[in-house]
């Protein structure tokens, strides 16, 4: 090899080292902030991307009546009417409801809902029908129980039924589905009665008790939480 | 009689903080129940013995394949004032026929309610007696496991796997088991299966 040809090998050597100590550091930099993301629970990501609580500063102030726990340990429910600027449209209304409902009492000891969980959508069918999907946690971080399951499911439909007249009965989902049991024990492929004397709806043979509509439904909550 | 031990397998149902798991507690409640029971004159089944987890509908196909069962499922809750217990039964719903004169799987216990609130309600009257501040009369509740049962069926709840120590639970095993025991006697003699497709009704 000449001399002339080494000097040239040389000093392209020198300017690939040069260039790689500069770029090294970004690229680490940016390998972390990836890493970061990807570490992100799916849940975390999904309140992240979820709009915030429908609240908006022209709703009107009213007493809304919410449905928490007694401190007796007896399975109660005990209502308490806190103001809250609430939407005359009954599916930002509902959200907003169980949004505040979500957020838990003063007293934590009084909550029926895990803190973790989340609303993920809401709909009124035309019939009186409403589907409301959480987050996981809801069925995860949930005391199991009978007792608990109860409470938790009778402080929603109570609520709504108290602050939503439209809702005549509640379908629940999680993450989007249709699952068997809340926590091991409450029927969930229900609906729930939440007017008064509008009846519960078990399972119909075979499948579920998912009506075209309520599956219709079901689909667009789906489609909606997988975008 | 039927005695169901809720959960099993890798379904640990509710967990104490020092270290009670209802899936292992309810196995004892269920033995001791089964003595009692038997001492009683009843035959007996379980729908697990051991540390399986056999689904809802197994458990069900298990008690449906009796004429004239009576099912009890046993359950440790995570919450409720300690030393309590409440029964359980399905409110009412209808029994809808399917188009071949059956009743759906998934409504078997439709025919049954009325006589699961009577059987609820005699146990509960036994486990008020004996726990106090238990509720005096028994609780309706869309308990999963009940829906498919096509039989009087109720689910016990005790309160709780929350408790400091283990031995508060254990202390209430006799009395729990002598009070079912006693309300499902109680319950016997009033006993008559309800009429339906391809059944005639009358006692089991």
């Amino acid at each position: 090899m000449s001399p002339k040809w080494r000097v040239w090998l040389g000093g392209g050597l020198l300017a690939a080292v040069i260039g790689a100590a500069l770029y090294f550091p970004a690229l680490r930099r940016q390998v972390y902030k990836a890493r970061e993301i990807t570490e992100k629970t799916a849940e975390q990501a999904r309140r992240e991307l979820l709009p915030p609580a429908p609240v908006t500063s022209g709703d009107p102030k009213v007493k809304a009546k919410m449905f928490w726990g007694s401190k007796t340990e007896d399975g109660s429910l005990v209502p308490i009417t806190v103001e809250l600027p609430l939407s005359k449209d009954p599916v930002l209304r509902a959200k907003q409801i169980l949004n505040t409902l979500l957020a838990g009492p003063v007293d934590p000891e009084a909550r029926t809902l895990p803190p973790d969980a989340a609303l993920l959508a809401f709909y009124i069918l035309p019939d009186g029908t409403a589907i409301a999907d959480f987050s996981e946690a809801l069925a995860t971080a949930i005391p199991s129980g009978i007792q608990s399951e109860q409470l938790a499911v009778d402080s929603i439909t109570r609520t709504l039924e108290a602050n939503v007249p439209q809702v005549q009965r509640l379908k629940i989902l999680i993450h989007g589905q249709e699952v068997e049991t809340l926590a091991g024990h409450l029927d969930l492929t229900q609906t729930f009665p939440v007017s008064t004397g509008a009846p519960a709806v078990p399972a119909r043979s075979g499948v579920s008790v998912l009506t075209a509509p309520i599956q219709k439904a079901i689909e667009k909550v789906t489609g909606a939480t997988k975008r | 009689m039927v005695i169901d031990p809720a959960h099993g397998g890798v379904d640990l149902g509710a967990r104490g903080t020092e270290g009670i798991r209802e899936s292992d507690v309810v196995l004892q409640f269920a033995a001791q129940l089964r003595r009692a029971l038997e001492a009683q004159g009843f035959q007996v089944l379980q729908t697990r013995e051991g540390n399986e987890n056999p689904s809802f509908d197994d458990r069900s196909a298990r008690v449906n394949a009796q004429r004239g069962a009576i099912f009890v499922s046993l359950h440790i809750a995570s919450t409720g004032l300690a030393g309590t217990a409440r029964t359980y039964s399905l409110a009412d719903f209808p029994a809808v026929l399917e188009t071949t004169g059956l009743i759906p799987w998934d409504r078997a216990q439709a025919p049954f309610t009325v006589l699961s609130h009577k059987l609820a309600d005699m146990v509960q009257a036994e486990l008020a007696k004996r726990f106090r501040g238990s509720p005096p009369t028994a609780l309706t509740a869309p308990v999963r496991q009940l829906r498919t049962i096509a039989a009087p069926a109720i689910a016990v709840e005790i309160s709780s796997v929350s408790v400091e120590n283990r031995a508060e639970l254990d202390q209430m095993i006799p009395g729990v088991a002598e009070a079912i025991a006693r309300g499902v006697a109680d319950f016997r003699p009033s006993y008559v299966l309800p009429a339906g497709p391809g059944t005639s009704g009358g006692q089991p």
